[in-house]
C-alpha cells in the first residue's frame, strides 16, 4: 500500500466508567473553556485530519454531541457494543478507516506540545508521512511508571529526528523485564520509551487484530498486535516534543490543566497563584 | 597489554597469548631461576599488578607475589633475616586497606624479600588484596546483571515500580489465596574440581562445567515419598507489615520498618529478608532511607496492606552440600517475582529467562546476607539433569572487557533423547544419598582452589584437566545408563583429581565410611561420590540396584557406627541421615494452594501468638487463620488426633535433663566431679559485676615499659658441642618425659564445637590420617629409639577431653607393648563455669580491641549479630551463669598454668617418678605445636642454662599474634597479647612464644616449696599449688561457644571465662627462665584448620613426618 497523506483518525473513548472524561471542561492555552473532547479533536484537526472515527460505548454518542464543538462535522461515532479490550475497540474502526494509514489516539489522554505551533499529532503525522511507515509516538518514561504503559525496545535510527526502530513491544512491563528486553541505548539510566497514546498505523493492524481475535481469547489487546507488526515490518517510534497527561489517574485532570495553563501566555499569572497557594496551604498530618 | 619490551618470565606467564606458556606452574618456572632473577621477578610483578588493566591479570600477579613470599623465597633460603611487622601495616590489614599494608611493608626497615617476618606479612597482604579484587568483581557483576540494576536505583517510594498481582487478593471478602513455590535442590555429579567458583568461570569459562541434577528428597526411614525439599509461600495480609515466617527454623517476625528488614543478623529470618530485598519487593536501593516501609507497601499493594512470606525446608539439615539455602533463597525470590508480575505466569514452571534472573537474584541475596555459593547452586530452579557451563562474555554483556566469562553460566537441560528415562531410573535405583552429619565451613577450601588455579602448580593443574575430562566420561556413563561405570568414575574422581587438588576435601571419617561400606557391601558397592565442596556432610554411595534397599540399611548402620567413632574428634552437627530421592523434572514450580494451603507446621508455629491476642485485635487474615485451625480440629462427633499436634505448642515443653539437676551427666554433677570451686566462682562474679575484673583489666598498667629483647637474651641451639653431648646423655639416661597439653577446648580449631582437638585426624602421615596424639607420640618414639631409653608421654586432659582421650587410647591400643613410648593421661583437677558476658566487656571486645574489618555486607551482618547478642546478654542477665547449653559447653578449662600442678595433684608425676626415677626434665608443650620433640640439642641448652624452665621461642611471622617475648620493666619474660597495655606494643616484639618449655622437675618442685618426697602428701601438694596459683594473674577472656539446635543449626554465643596461663610463670622473680631460639619448623603451631594448607605446602608436614617414628 502506498503511503499517502494522512487524513483519517480514530479516537478511542469506549472505556466503561469514564464516559464523563470527554465532557470535562478545561481552559485551553488561549484561556477559553473547552470540553476535553473538543481539545482532542482540535489536536487532530490541526494535524490535517479530515475524518475522525470515535469509538464509543453504546449510548455515548448522544452525550458527546455538544462537546465536539467546531469539529462535529468531521466526526463519525463507531459503537463498541461489548467491552472486549482496546484491540477490539480499534478493530471496530476497520470499515471506517478503509485502506489508508490513520492516526490512532486514545481518548483518556491529553497531549501538550512543547511547541504550540507544532501540536503533538502534527509532529507524528509529519514523521509518518516522511518515513512512509507506521510510527508510534513515544515518551521517555521513568521505570517507576512503565507498569502503566506499552513500552518499546529498539534501536536509535536517527538522534536528530528522535526516531527509533522498534524491535519489541511489551504491555505494562515490570522494570525487571524492561531491563532485560527493552533497554534503548541513548536514554537516561532507568528510562524507557513508552507509548504516548498516539500512533500512525496502516490497515495491516486490522489483519493482525483479526488473526489474534481468531484465537478466541477473552479480550483483545492492541499491544501484542503492535509487537507482531514490529516483527513483520518497519515500525518506528518517534519521541514527541511534548507530554501526555493521563486524565484517568488520580489528579490526572488537574495535572493536564496545569500543563495547559503553564504552556499558555498566562504562565506567569498561573505560577504566581500556585506559589500563593503553596504558601497558604499546609501538608496534612499523616 | 603486550609490549615489545622483554618481560620477566613471571609476567610472561600472566600475559602470554599462548595457553602453553600461561598454564605453566609458577613453582616450576621459579625452580630454575637464580636468586637475583627471583628477586627481580618480585619487583616486576609488583610493578605489573599496579598497572595491569585486566582484573584477572592483576589478581594472578598478586597471587604469584603471595606464593613467592610465602613459599618460594623462604624455601630458597632467601629470607634469612627477621624483624618486626610495622604496626601501620598490621593496622591497614585489619582495616582491609591492603594496598596501604603492602606499601608499609615494602617501606619497612628491611627488604621484605630477604626478611622472613616482613615476607610473611606481604604474602598475607597480597593474597587478601587478590581475594578482595575477586569478591568486588563478583559483587559488581551481580549488580550489573540486567534485571537487577533497577533495584539499586530505586531510592524512594515515589519511584517504586512494582505492583502486586490482583489475583493474589481475596475475592469478595474471602481470605487471600496462598501461592506456593516448590523447588528442587541440586546435587552435582561433577563440578570439574570446584569450577563453579565464580572467579574460575569468569576467568576461564571453558573450564567451568558442572553436571547438575535437580532432586526431590525424603528421609529414608520416614515412609514419605520424595518431594521438592524447599518451599516458599506468599500471601497478601491485611496489615501494613511484612510477615516473615521460617517454618523449619521456627522463627517469625512482623517487619514494620526498613531498618528492621535490612537488619539480617537480628534473628533467624535473614534469608527471607534477603529474598524480599533481592526480589525487588523492597529494593536494595532503599536501604538506609528514612521513609516508612508502609509507604512502599502502599505502592505495592495498597493502603493498610502487607504480605506474608513463608519458607519451609522439608527435613534437610544444614551442611547437606545440596545447596539448600541457595535454592530456598531462589524459591523465595521466585514466588515474590511471580507475585509482582516479574515472572509472566503465577503458576507452573518458570520460563528460562526468569530462571536466569531468579538465579542472579539468589546470588544477590547471598551477597546481601554476607554469604556466597557457587554459580551452579541454584540448579534446583532448573528441571532434571543439566550441564551448566561458563560462557564467554560478548559485546553488550556487563562483563565484556572486564572478564573473559560471564557471571551467569549457561544451563543446558538434557532431554529424554540425550539421557533416556531408563538411565534416569537406573541412577535413582543405584544412588543412595546420605548426610554424614559433619558441619564444616567450605569457605577456606574455595580460597585454596582459587589460589591453586592461579598458580597452576604441576600435579594440581594436571588434576584439573583430568577432572574436566572426567566430567565428560561421567556424562557418557549417565547417558548410557551405565551406573556401575559412573560409580567407578566418581570414586576415581574423588580419590584422584579432587583430593590431589585439595587434600582437605577428604577426611578420616569419609575414608572410614567408604572402607566400611566397601567391606560390608562387597561387589554391591559400585562407588562413592562427593557432593559439593567437601566430604563429610552430603555424600552419595552408588550400589548394585538389586541390593539398594538392603544397602540403605547397611549404610545407615555404618554411618551411625563411624560417627560414634569420630564424634569426639571431628565436628558433627547432627546424626547421619540416609535419604530417598527422585529426579525433579519441574525445577521450581508454583501452584495455588488455597487460603488453607499453608502446612500444619505453620499453624503450630503461629497459633500460640494468635491465641494470646484479644479477638478484637486480630486482623482479618489472623482471624481467618484461627478459624481454619478450628476447622481442622473440630470434626463434629469425632476428634482429629493428627491435627491435635497443632495444640502442642501451647503446652510447656519438658525441660532438658528431666532426670533432675544432680543426675549423672548434669551440669551440677559434672561441676562437682571436676573440682569446680563455687566460692571462687562467686568471688569472681562479684569482681566482674563491680568492674574489678574484666577484659580491660587484663592489661598491664599503662606505665609499664615494654621493650624488645636483645639477641643476647636468647640461647641458640648448637648443632654440636657440650650442650648436644649433655642433651644426648640425658636422653640416653631416660631423664626426659613429654607432657602434651590436651585439656583445652581448642576453640579456634573446632570453632567452639566442643570436640577434642587432640583426636582430630587432621592430616596423613605414613599413609593414613593421624591425630595430634599419634603425631606427638611418633616424635617421642623416634627420640626414644634414637637414644635407647624410654620417653614417657603424658597427655593432660580436662572434663572435656579426658573420657574421649582415654577411650581412644584404650580402643586403639596406642602405645600398648611399645617399649619406647608409653602414653599417660593426667586428668585435670580444676574447672570453671562460664558467665554470660557483661555489656561492658562485650563493648570492650568489639569496640576497643582491634577488630578485623570485614567485607561490606559481612560487616553489616556482624554488627547486626552483635546487637542481637547484646540484647541476649542483657535479657539473660550480665554476669549470670551460662547454663543454657549442653553441660560441657557451659564449663571451661581454667588455663594451662594448672596442667603441670595437676600432675602433682592427681599423682601422675609421683607415679612417673616411681616408674622411671631417672626422670629429671619435662618437655611441656601445647597440642598444636607439632614440631615440639625431645630434641637433645634443645634439652642440652636447657640443662646448660641451669634454669628452672627454658621456653622455646621463634622469630615472629605475621600470623603469630597474641603476645611474645619481651623485656618488661627490665625483666625478660613472656607476655600475653591481652596483657599488653597498647595494641602496638606487640609489634615491637620480634620473638613469639611457642609455649614449648623444658622444665627441671626438682627446681620446679622447689619453686612450689616441695620436693620429690612430698609428692605422696596430697594435702601438702594441694596447699602448695593453691599458694602458687594465688601468685599468678587470672585473665578474663571472651570465648565463642556453639549451641546446636534444630536440624544441624548452630548459634555462636560469646561467653566469659577466666584462665591462668603457663607463660606468666616467667614473670615471677624467683623463677629462673631461659629462652631458646628454635627453628620455625620446630616452633610452628597449628591453631586453625585454615592454616593446614599453607602448613602442608611450605614443607612443615614433611618435616614432621621426617622426625617421627611411625
Amino acid at each position: 500500500m502506498a503511503f499517502m497523506k494522512i487524513r483519517t483518525a480514530v479516537l478511542t473513548s469506549a472505556k466503561r466508567g469514564h464516559t464523563h472524561l470527554p465532557l470535562q471542561t478545561m481552559i485551553d492555552r488561549e484561556g477559553y473553556p473547552q470540553a476535553t473532547l473538543a481539545l482532542q479533536l482540535k489536536e487532530l484537526v490541526d494535524a490535517g485530519i479530515e475524518r475522525v472515527g470515535i469509538v464509543v460505548a453504546p449510548g455515548q454518542a448522544e452525550l458527546y454531541g455538544e462537546a465536539m464543538a467546531a469539529a462535529a462535522d468531521r466526526v463519525t461515532f463507531i459503537e463498541q457494543t461489548d467491552p472486549r479490550g482496546f484491540g477490539d475497540a480499534v478493530l471496530r474502526a476497520k470499515a471506517f478507516v478503509g485502506d489508508a494509514p490513520f492516526v490512532l489516539s486514545v481518548g483518556d489522554h491529553l497531549f501538550v506540545s512543547d511547541d504550540p505551533a507544532r501540536p503533538c499529532a502534527a509532529q507524528l503525522v509529519a514523521v509518518a508521512e516522511r518515513e512512509r511507515a507506521p510510527v508510534a509516538a513515544v515518551q521517555s518514561t521513568h521505570e517507576s511508571e512503565i507498569g502503566l504503559y506499552g513500552t518499546i525496545g529498539g534501536v536509535l535510527e536517527d538522534r536528530d529526528r528522535a526516531l527509533f526502530r522498534i524491535r519489541k513491544i511489551v504491555e505494562k512491563p515490570t522494570p525487571t523485564q524492561a531491563e532485560l528486553e527493552l533497554l534503548v541505548p541513548g536514554l537516561r539510566s532507568g528510562h524507557y520509551l513508552c507509548f504516548f497514546g498516539m500512533h500512525v498505523l496502516t490497515p495491516r493492524i486490522f489483519e493482525l487484530l483479526e488473526t489474534a481475535a481468531a484465537d478466541g481469547k477473552d479480550g483483545l489487546a492492541l499491544t501484542p498486535a503492535l509487537d507482531r507488526l514490529a516483527e513483520t515490518e518497519t515500525f518506528y517510534a518517534y519521541e514527541i516534543a511534548g507530554h501526555r497527561y493521563n486524565l484517568e489517574e488520580r489528579h490526572g485532570l488537574l495535572m493536564a490543566q496545569m500543563a495547559l495553563a503553564l504552556a499558555s501566555p498566562h504562565r506567569d499569572e498561573v505560577l504566581t497563584r500556585i506559589v500563593r497557594l503553596l504558601a497558604h496551604t499546609q501538608s496534612p498530618v499523616r | 597489554m603486550k609490549t615489545a619490551v622483554s618481560l620477566h618470565p613471571f609476567v610472561e606467564l600472566i600475559v602470554a597469548d599462548d595457553d602453553a606458556v600461561r598454564d605453566q606452574s609458577l613453582f616450576d618456572v621459579a625452580e630454575g631461576m637464580e636468586a637475583g632473577a627471583l628477586l627481580d621477578g618480585c619487583e616486576a610483578l609488583e610493578a605489573f599488578w599496579r598497572s595491569a588493566e585486566s582484573l584477572y591479570e592483576r589478581v594472578r600477579a598478586l597471587i604469584f607475589l603471595a606464593a613467592l613470599h610465602r613459599y618460594i623465597l623462604p624455601r630458597r633460603g632467601l629470607t634469612e633475616r627477621h624483624g618486626r611487622i610495622p604496626y601501620s601495616a598490621h593496622d591497614a590489614l585489619m582495616q582491609r586497606r591492603f594496598r596501604e599494608a603492602i606499601r608499609a611493608l615494602r617501606e619497612a626497615e628491611d627488604d621484605p624479600r630477604s626478611n622472613d617476618t616482613l615476607a610473611s606479612g606481604l604474602a598475607t597482604a597480597y593474597e587478601r588484596l587478590a581475594l578482595q579484587f575477586l569478591a568486588d568483581q563478583v559483587r559488581l557483576s551481580v549488580r550489573s546483571v540486567p534485571g537487577n540494576q533497577w533495584m539499586f536505583r530505586v531510592g524512594h517510594a515515589e519511584a517504586y515500580p512494582l505492583r502486586l498481582r490482583p489475583e493474589l487478593r481475596g475475592r469478595d471478602g474471602a481470605p487471600a489465596p496462598v501461592l506456593r513455590e516448590a523447588t528442587a535442590v541440586r546435587m552435582d555429579l561433577s563440578h570439574s574440581s570446584w569450577s563453579d567458583i565464580f572467579f574460575l568461570g569468569m576467568d576461564r569459562p571453558e573450564f567451568a562445567r558442572v553436571l547438575n541434577v535437580s532432586i526431590n528428597l525424603a528421609p529414608a526411614d520416614g515412609g514419605e515419598r520424595p518431594r521438592p525439599p524447599v518451599e516458599a509461600y506468599f500471601r497478601f495480609i491485611d496489615r501494613p507489615v511484612i510477615r516473615l515466617v521460617s517454618i523449619d527454623l521456627e522463627a517469625q517476625a512482623e517487619v514494620s520498618s526498613l531498618a528492621e528488614l535490612f537488619d539480617f543478623g537480628r534473628d533467624y529470618l535473614g534469608l527471607l529478608k534477603a529474598a524480599v530485598i533481592a526480589s525487588g519487593l523492597v529494593p536494595p536501593g532503599v536501604e538506609g532511607s528514612p521513609q516508612p516501609l508502609e509507604a512502599l507497601l502502599e505502592r505495592l499493594i495498597g493502603p493498610g496492606l502487607g504480605f506474608e512470606l513463608v519458607s519451609n525446608v522439608n527435613n534437610i539439615p544444614k551442611g547437606s552440600r545440596l545447596a539448600v539455602s541457595t535454592n530456598l533463597l531462589a524459591s523465595l525470590v521466585a514466588v515474590c517475582m511471580r507475585a509482582t508480575g516479574q515472572a509472566p505466569e503465577l503458576t507452573g514452571p518458570l520460563p528460562e529467562t526468569v530462571r536466569r534472573i531468579v538465579a542472579a537474584r539468589a546470588i544477590l541475596g547471598e551477597w546481601l546476607g554476607g554469604s556466597g555459593g557457587g554459580w551452579q547452586d541454584s540448579g534446583g530452579v532448573w528441571p532434571g539433569i543439566k550441564l551448566i557451563e561458563g560462557c564467554l562474555a560478548e559485546q553488550g554483556d556487563a562483563e565484556h572487557g572486564v572478564s573473559r566469562g560471564k557471571l551467569l553460566p549457561r544451563h543446558t537441560v538434557f532431554d529424554r533423547e540425550s539421557i533416556p528415562d531408563s538411565a534416569r531410573q537406573a541412577l535413582e535405583n543405584s544412588l543412595i544419598l546420605v548426610h554424614g552429619g559433619m558441619a564444616q565451613n567450605v569457605g577456606p577450601i574455595l580460597e585454596m582452589v582459587t589460589e591453586r588455579y592461579l598458580l597452576r602448580s604441576g600435579a594440581e593443574w594436571t588434576a584439573r584437566a583430568e577432572s574436566l575430562a572426567a566430567t565428560d566420561r561421567i556424562l557418557d556413563a549417565l547417558r548410557a545408563g551405565d551406573i556401575r561405570r559412573l560409580g567407578e568414575l566418581t570414586t576415581g574422581h574423588f580419590f584422584g583429581p579432587l583430593t590431589t587438588i585439595i587434600p582437605w576435601a577428604t577426611n578420616a571419617f569419609t575414608e572410614a565410611l567408604i572402607k566400611r561400606a566397601k567391606d560390608a557391601l562387597g561387589d554391591a558397592f559400585w562407588g562413592f561420590w562427593m557432593l559439593g565442596g567437601m566430604s563429610g556432610g552430603g555424600m552419595g554411595f552408588i550400589v548394585d540396584p538389586s541390593e539398594h534397599a538392603a544397602a540403605k540399611g547397611t549404610l545407615a548402620a555404618i554411618l551411625r557406627e563411624t560417627k560414634r567413632d569420630y564424634e569426639t574428634a571431628l565436628p558433627f552437627a547432627m546424626d547421619p541421615v540416609v535419604y530417598d530421592f527422585s529426579i525433579n523434572e519441574d525445577g521450581s514450580s508454583a501452584a495455588w494452594c488455597g487460603a488453607a494451603g499453608l502446612p500444619a507446621a505453620y499453624y503450630r508455629l503461629r497459633l500460640p501468638g494468635l491465641l494470646r491476642k484479644r479477638v478484637a485485635d486480630l486482623s482479618g487474615d489472623e482471624a481467618a487463620d484461627l478459624k481454619h485451625v478450628a476447622g481442622r480440629i473440630r470434626v463434629p462427633g469425632q476428634p482429629a488426633p493428627g491435627d491435635l499436634a497443632i495444640l502442642t505448642n501451647l503446652l510447656p515443653d519438658e525441660p532438658h535433663g528431666t532426670d533432675g539437676a544432680d543426675a549423672p551427666g548434669s551440669l551440677e554433677a559434672l561441676l562437682a566431679e571436676n573440682g569446680f570451686d563455687p566460692g571462687q566462682h562467686e568471688t569472681l562474679r562479684r569482681q566482674l559485676l563491680a568492674g574489678a575484673v574484666g577484659l580491660a583489666q587484663n592489661r598491664l598498667p599503662g606505665a609499664t615499659q615494654i621493650e624488645d629483647v636483645e639477641d643476647g637474651d636468647l640461647i641458640g641451639l648448637a648443632g654440636d658441642g657440650e650442650e648436644l653431648r649433655r642433651g644426648r646423655e640425658a636422653m640416653a639416661n631416660g631423664e626426659v618425659a613429654v607432657v602434651t597439653l590436651a585439656a583445652g577446648a581448642g576453640s579456634r580449631w573446632t570453632q567452639g564445637a566442643g570436640v577434642v582437638k587432640a583426636l582430630h585426624p587432621f592430616a596423613r602421615f605414613a599413609g593414613r590420617h593421624r591425630n595430634f596424639i599419634e603425631v606427638h607420640m611418633a616424635k617421642s618414639r623416634r627420640a626414644a629409639m634414637d637414644h635407647g631409653a624410654p620417653v614417657p608421654h603424658v597427655f593432660t586432659t580436662s572434663y572435656l577431653t579426658h573420657r574421649p582421650v582415654s577411650e581412644w587410647l584404650e580402643r586403639t591400643g596406642t602405645g600398648a607393648g611399645d617399649s619406647f613410648v608409653r602414653p599417660w593421661v593426667s586428668k585435670g583437677r580444676s574447672v570453671g563455669l562460664r558467665f554470660v558476658p557483661t555489656l561492658r566487656d562485650l563493648r570492650f571486645a568489639w569496640e576497643e580491641l582491634p577488630q578485623e574489618q570485614l567485607d561490606e555486607q559481612a560487616h553489616k551482618m556482624r554488627l547486626s549479630g552483635r546487637r542481637a547478642l547484646m540484647r541476649w546478654a542483657e535479657s539473660v542477665g550480665e554476669g549470670s551463669d551460662y547454663r543454657d547449653n549442653a553441660p560441657l559447653q557451659c564449663m571451661h578449662p581454667v588455663g594451662h598454668w594448672y596442667e603441670v600442678p595437676n600432675l602433682l595433684l592427681n599423682g601422675t608425676l609421683a607415679r612417673l617418678l616411681e616408674e622411671q626415677p631417672t626422670l629429671k626434665t619435662l618437655l611441656v608443650h601445647n597440642i598444636d605445636c607439632l614440631g615440639a620433640a625431645p630434641d637433645p640439642a634443645a634439652l642440652g641448652a636447657h640443662l646448660c642454662s641451669g634454669a628452672l624452665m627454658s621456653v622455646e621461642v621463634v622469630p615472629r611471622r605475621f600470623e603469630d599474634q597474641g603476645g611474645g617475648l619481651a623485656r618488661i620493666d627490665g625483666r625478660v619474660r613472656l607476655v600475653e597479647g591481652m596483657a599488653l597495655p597498647r595494641e602496638e606494643d606487640e609489634f615491637k616484639l620480634r620473638y613469639y612464644n611457642t609455649l614449648t618449655t623444658w622444665v627441671s622437675i626438682d627446681e620446679y618442685l622447689a619453686h612450689l616449696g616441695l620436693s620429690r618426697s612430698d609428692l605422696g602428701d596430697a594435702g601438702r601438694v594441694r596447699l602448695a599449688v593453691r599458694r602458687a596459683a594465688a601468685r599468678m594473674p587470672a585473665y578474663l577472656t571472651l570465648k565463642e561457644v556453639k549451641k546446636r539446635w534444630g536440624r544441624g543449626q548452630e548459634d555462636i554465643f560469646p561467653v566469659l571465662q577466666f584462665e591462668r596461663l603457663w607463660g606468666d610463670l616467667t614473670a615471677l622473680p624467683d623463677v629462673r627462665a631461659a629462652f631458646l631460639r628454635v627453628s620455625r619448623a620446630r616452633g610452628r603451631q597449628l591453631k586453625d584448620p585454615a592454616q593446614l594448607d599453607a602448613w602442608l605446602r611450605d614443607g612443615s608436614r614433611d618435616y614432621i613426618e621426617s622426625i617421627g617414628a611411625w
